[in-house]
């Protein structure tokens, strides 16, 4: 339950390209982050794609390091922690 | 995000049914990938492959096609990528591993066919996945009953070559592989339009041998004792090597085996001190099939190894790279992937030898032996290679299973319970 009511942020990009180039800037920070398949809920529009996953503690450093380098992305949303390893389900 | 729909759509995909895949796959995606700790930095890479699966390898494909090249899409280990690259294609893994797609085989197949075969039929028919649509070409083989009539309904929508498998290992059987891998590359010659030379053979041999050794190395790593990456990591990179580039693949397996040797030496592991170790046997599990490694590694064991052709029998013995004429490369290519140990063989003594062997190398404290439901070859098989386990005293659990979700929390009781009895 706890898990579930944890907020998490997801980065949304135009191309994985500009997710790449956020993940090492972040890196050279030592702020987490994590690729994820974008959570269809909030691509708004058909499509795969990648997303950076950005623990709650992690996202207004993560912000600052966007705007201090001027690094490109298209979206960021916060949903509920979407993982459940118990679900069982599969694709 | 990136957007490929125009693509999708020039591909002549059915966008709507493919949008409840992609729709799916971010969840199954976290719950098995994300939810893991202190994984190795490196699976960054296959993290983002599997983020855009449909969307980054497939825009590859046809931006290489736009340039000439042909894309070969197969089905089974034994079709020798060296021939299709030393002609300048490309080779791209068709095996289904989703349920999604099962429906759509069932249309034109009995019930009564294993999933994997299914969900290949499906992703052709049902134009729900990239791949099969770019396919220039289907190259099958004759493993089994249910993929030659396979075979015979997709080779109505698309150009199709079967090689013939023998069924035996004889110098005879050799032989006639040798022969088949001939034929093969003739049709390969004539469908791209270029020669296969022994310099162009030479160099693909060289560049599929450098990717089972990267491959290798990622194994090796796994038979250490603090465990550096988890058997669903592991076969993830397996998963996609089968339609990455091969010598992308390589590289990135190197810098991923690096970051575990580092681990290694560093005592870093996956895993909690003690946890058991299960070692996979039988049949594949084509992406992104999952299912059994999360249940084991959510139930208080790792898996360290799988013999199966999404694990050892993929990369393990190489290539001859010392000969220099056409007549003895094919030979060369014949006698390594008549090397594999697949259940169509009889006798298939070989394969008991090898999951003897991994089991003492991987230092196993279980053996889950799989198969796909309906997979009679391996089914079959199984009655053997559980004897011979268990006459080396080696504890051994048989499962049948699919792709759906509805017996996981009955495997995951199973599974438990053989985890509790190891000790």
């Amino acid at each position: 339950m706890e898990e579930a009511s944890r907020i998490n942020y997801y980065i949304l990009f135009e191309n994985y390209t500009q997710g790449m180039l956020l993940q090492e800037l972040l890196r050279e920070e030592h702020i987490s982050s994590r690729i994820s398949p974008a959570p269809r809920s909030i691509q708004g529009e058909l499509g795969c794609g990648m997303s950076l996953l950005i623990q709650p503690e992690d996202i207004d450093r993560v912000r600052e390091c966007i705007e201090k380098n001027h690094a490109e992305y298209h979206h960021i949303a916060a949903l509920p922690c979407q993982i459940n390893p118990r679900r069982n389900r599969f694709c | 995000m990136a957007n490929y729909a125009e693509m999708w759509k020039d591909l002549g995909m059915d966008l709507e049914a493919h949008d409840a895949l992609c729709a799916v796959l971010p969840t199954a995606f976290g719950d098995v990938y994300l939810s893991q700790e202190n994984r190795p930095e490196g699976m960054g890479f296959w993290d983002m492959v599997v983020a855009d699966i449909h969307g980054i390898r497939p825009a590859e494909l046809i931006e290489a096609q736009k340039k000439g090249q042909k894309v070969f899409g197969t089905f089974c280990v034994y079709v020798p990528d060296e021939v299709v690259i030393a002609a300048d294609g490309i080779v791209t893994g068709l095996c289904g591993g989703s349920q999604f797609w099962v429906p759509g085989g069932e249309k034109v197949l009995p019930k009564s066919v294993c999933p994997l075969i299914k969900a290949s039929v499906g992703a052709r028919l049902e134009r729900t996945c990239p791949f099969f649509r770019i396919a220039d070409m289907y190259v099958g083989e004759t493993t089994c009953d249910g993929k030659k009539k396979a075979w015979e309904i997709l080779g109505k929508d698309v150009p199709m070559h079967i090689m013939d498998m023998p069924q035996m290992k004889r110098p005879q059987d050799v032989k006639k592989w040798e022969g088949e891998i001939k034929e093969f590359a003739h049709i390969v010659e004539e469908f791209t339009g270029n020669e296969i030379t022994p310099e162009k053979l030479g160099e693909a041999i060289h560049t599929i041998n450098e990717k089972r050794k990267a491959l290798a190395r990622l194994y090796e790593a796994r038979k250490a004792k603090n465990t550096p990456i988890s058997g669903r990591d592991a076969l993830l990179v397996m998963q996609i090597a089968f339609f990455d580039d091969p010598v992308r693949c390589a590289q990135m397996t190197n810098k991923l085996a690096d970051e575990l040797e580092q681990r290694i030496a560093d005592g870093v592991s996956v895993f909690p001190a003690g946890t058991k170790r299960i070692m996979l046997s039988g049949t594949p599990m084509a992406i992104p099939n999952w299912k059994l490694h999360h249940i084991i590694e959510t139930s208080g064991a790792a898996v360290v190894c799988e013999e199966t052709c999404t694990g050892t029998r993929y990369f393990e013995n190489l290539v001859d790279e010392t000969k220099t004429t056409l007549e003895e490369q094919y030979a060369a290519i014949a006698e390594r992937y008549m090397g594999v140990n697949c259940a169509c063989f009889t006798p298939n003594t070989g394969r008991v030898d090898d999951i003897l062997r991994l089991a003492k190398e991987y230092d196993v404290d279980g053996v889950i032996d799989v198969n796909l439901k309906f997979c009679c070859l391996y089914d079959t098989e199984g009655y053997t290679v559980e004897k011979a386990l268990k006459d080396a005293g080696i504890p051994v659990l048989g499962i049948e299973t699919d792709y759906t979700d509805a017996d996981a929390e009955q495997l995951r009781t199973r599974i438990q319970a053989f985890v509790e009895m190891l000790g």
